[in-house]
């Protein structure tokens, strides 16, 4: 990126990485001391802490006991791959949103070529901007630099100075004090046995002399200190297909209240993620780990694409009210299907569709009256099989379907679910005659039709096999029979209406 | 003239008639007009009775239909119903009811109608048996007159078509069908 004239790299970092996952999970530890840590006691020491830990002399690397020691109120979270990971993926999500070019470059931080968005977003400063707003907004406090190379765009959103003009990042980088940076340890105590406080110090010193002293890690150190990049190509991070959101529990949940709050903090941090980068859920799968190492996942088609927590938390709190959890719950996972959202415009002479919040509410309740299961659009399965259908998103956009025809209509059958068995006296060429226990208790063909012959799936499980009769019977009913030939039982499948 | 163009936004309209009398064909010929218009439209389906290929067949754009199912219960499908007249943006709401209408209070029908209007919302009552009573404006009777068959004369294959009468029962200012069109051909 380095040699690319005119680049220009956004920094994404967020401090304390893990600790700041933490408070994303429970925004209360913001405003108390709180330390993450990591290893069983008496062994434990603290992996990172915020601020206000760090402000009453809480450090990474310290024990416990010390670090209680010297805040006796702090508060210390476990620390929890799940949680860090889900953060790492927020923060990129957030990102996303305003570059589609970014890359992963450690937890908590992320290079974003804002090459190009000048004339989009009105220039580096307002792309900063945007970038931390975008972070704030899924829970992650950020700082953010720019400049021409990712290495000087991470020096300069770890030292504070936000957007470096272009060209100017070694006059930009000098004034910044070696000990922002995390260096080797032979690196850094050279550097103070040398007396070498900033940047600009450290990148006057000849190259030679270095590379004669430090080896390959001077060299690196006089790169860095310059702001050049190491010779590493640009790994782009991909959009994944999937979004998820986890949280381990640090206590076992048995009833459905604690659970749901638990869950709706998830459904928010999920939601958030997803509105950065203008994606909506049309998929919900929830995966409970339960004590004692097994697990309850429930699977949820939504009806209609949305990104609203409350709808989606009242369709996981209808569907687990149904099924409840088989055991005290101990961690959750949440993973959303994601597609773009659509932009609605209105067509002249047609009503606009229902409003996104105004379906979702609609739909949430429609779920908690008659099972989520039950309400949506459908599609036609890729199936001779009678009746296969599979279930499909609620299509609210696109205009009139000039393909439509228009007139006349079909014969439309009224199916029952399941297919009635009925009792079937045949004539002598094997036609129905008679037919009991369809609508009434017995009545008479008057005309039918068939039979017309359809079976499939004979190299699975599912095979089957039947033959239509259309009837019309001496009550008025027209219906549709099927006969199964293996088994040779009759069923009404439904009537014409 | 469609059957959509007999039915009015902010209004009820009820289709009613014996099982095999064409109501249902009539009132998925409604479904493909407006959503073959590009609108949206929700069936509540109290018997769990639509039939998803007939009406693909009959032109309606599945993806735009809204289905719910109530597995039997008429109450469930009524509250659903009323959730759905409340709702704006959806063209039309259809409440199959199927051979066993639920009983709606007249306070309630025009409680209905009240809703469907401040959402602008078409709302079709399908069943065996009127329920609406004078909250709706335009009722409709099917009955069938005859049935065509394919194939041969002694052995016919299938059932081509049916034949179906339309009775106008009541009408408060709608565009009911008149002359030819009372006469409605599914095949």
């Amino acid at each position: 990126m380095d040699r690319v004239s005119g680049a220009r790299v956004a920094c994404v970092w967020v401090e304390a990485f893990a600790a700041a996952a933490a408070e994303r999970a429970e925004p209360a530890l913001r405003e108390r001391p709180m330390a993450v840590v990591t290893g069983a006691a008496p062994a434990a020491r603290v992996l990172e802490a915020n601020a206000a830990a760090c402000e009453r002399g809480v450090r990474a690397g310290m024990a416990e006991a010390e670090a209680v020691a010297r805040c006796p109120g702090l508060l210390r979270r476990a620390a929890s791959p799940a949680r860090t990971e889900a953060a790492r993926r927020a923060l990129l999500d957030a990102c996303y949103g305003v570059s589609p070019r970014l890359e992963d470059a450690a937890p908590g931080v992320v290079h974003v070529d804002l090459a190009g968005l000048g004339r989009l977003a009105g220039g580096d400063a307002v792309s900063a901007e945007r970038l931390a707003r975008a972070a704030r907004a899924v829970g992650l406090p950020a700082r953010v630099g720019v400049a021409g190379t990712r290495t000087a765009a991470r020096i300069a959103a770890r030292g504070g100075l936000g957007v470096v003009a272009p060209g100017g990042d070694a006059l930009a980088l000098a004034p910044v004090p070696v000990t922002t940076l995390d260096w080797p340890e032979d690196v850094a105590r050279a550097l103070g046995r040398w007396g070498v406080d900033t940047l600009g110090a450290l990148a006057a010193l000849p190259r030679a002399g270095l590379a004669a002293r430090l080896g390959v890690m001077g060299l690196a150190a006089h790169d860095l200190a310059r702001g050049l990049d190491d010779p590493s190509p640009w790994s782009p991070w991909a959009l994944p297909p999937f979004w998820e959101e986890a949280q381990e529990l640090d206590w076992e949940i048995d009833a459905l209240g604690p659970l749901i709050a638990v869950l709706e903090r998830v459904v928010e941090r999920l939601t958030a993620r997803l509105s950065a980068a203008h994606l909506v859920a049309d998929t919900l799968e929830l995966r409970l780990a339960l004590a004692g190492g097994a697990h309850h996942a429930r699977t949820l088609a939504l009806a209609c694409p949305m990104e609203a927590p409350r709808p989606l938390l009242t369709l996981l709190e209808h569907d687990l009210g149904a099924r409840p959890p088989q055991g005290a719950v101990t961690g959750v996972a949440l993973q959303a299907g994601a597609v773009p959202r659509r932009a609605l415009a209105g067509v002249l002479g047609r009503a606009a569709p229902p409003a996104e919040r105004d379906l979702a509410t609609v739909l949430a309740r429609l779920a908690a009256l008659v099972g989520a299961e039950h309400v949506g659009a459908v599609a036609l399965a890729d199936s001779h099989r009678p009746d296969a259908f599979v279930p499909a998103p609620l299509a609210l956009d696109g205009g009139p379907d000039a393909t439509a025809c228009a007139g006349g209509a079909a014969l439309t059958l009224r199916r029952l679910r399941p297919p009635r068995r009925v009792r079937v006296a045949v004539d002598a060429e094997r036609r129905p005659a008679v037919v009991a226990g369809a609508l009434g208790p017995e009545a008479r063909v008057v005309a039918c039709a068939g039979p017309w012959r359809g079976s499939g799936e004979w190299w699975d499980e599912g095979v089957w096999a039947r033959d239509e009769w259309d009837v019309a019977l001496s009550d008025g009913a027209v219906c549709r029979l099927a006969r199964d030939p293996r088994s040779d039982e009759w069923y009404l499948d439904g009537v014409y209406d | 003239m469609t059957p959509a163009s007999w039915i009015r936004a902010g209004t009820i309209t009820e289709i009613v008639g014996t099982l095999s009398s064409g109501r249902t064909s009539l009132m998925t010929a409604c479904l493909r007009d407006v959503t073959a218009a590009g609108g949206t439209a929700a069936l509540v389906d109290a018997d769990g009775a639509f039939d998803p290929a007939s009406a693909a067949q009959a032109g309606v754009a599945l993806a735009r239909v809204l289905w719910v199912r109530c597995g039997g219960r008429r109450d469930a499908a009524l509250a659903a119903t009323d959730l759905l007249a409340r709702c704006p943006g959806f063209a039309l709401v259809v409440l199959d009811a199927g051979e066993t209408p639920p009983r709606v209070s007249l306070g309630a029908a025009f409680r209905l109608r009240q809703a469907a209007r401040r959402a602008g919302v078409a709302l079709l009552l399908v069943g065996r048996r009127r329920v609406a009573g004078a909250g709706a404006t335009l009722a409709l009777r099917t009955r069938r007159d005859a049935l065509a068959w394919a194939g041969s004369r002694r052995a016919p294959t299938r059932l081509a078509g049916m034949s179906t009468r339309i009775h106008v029962l009541r009408n408060q200012g709608a565009s009911p069908p008149s002359g030819d069109e009372r006469r409605w051909w599914t095949a």
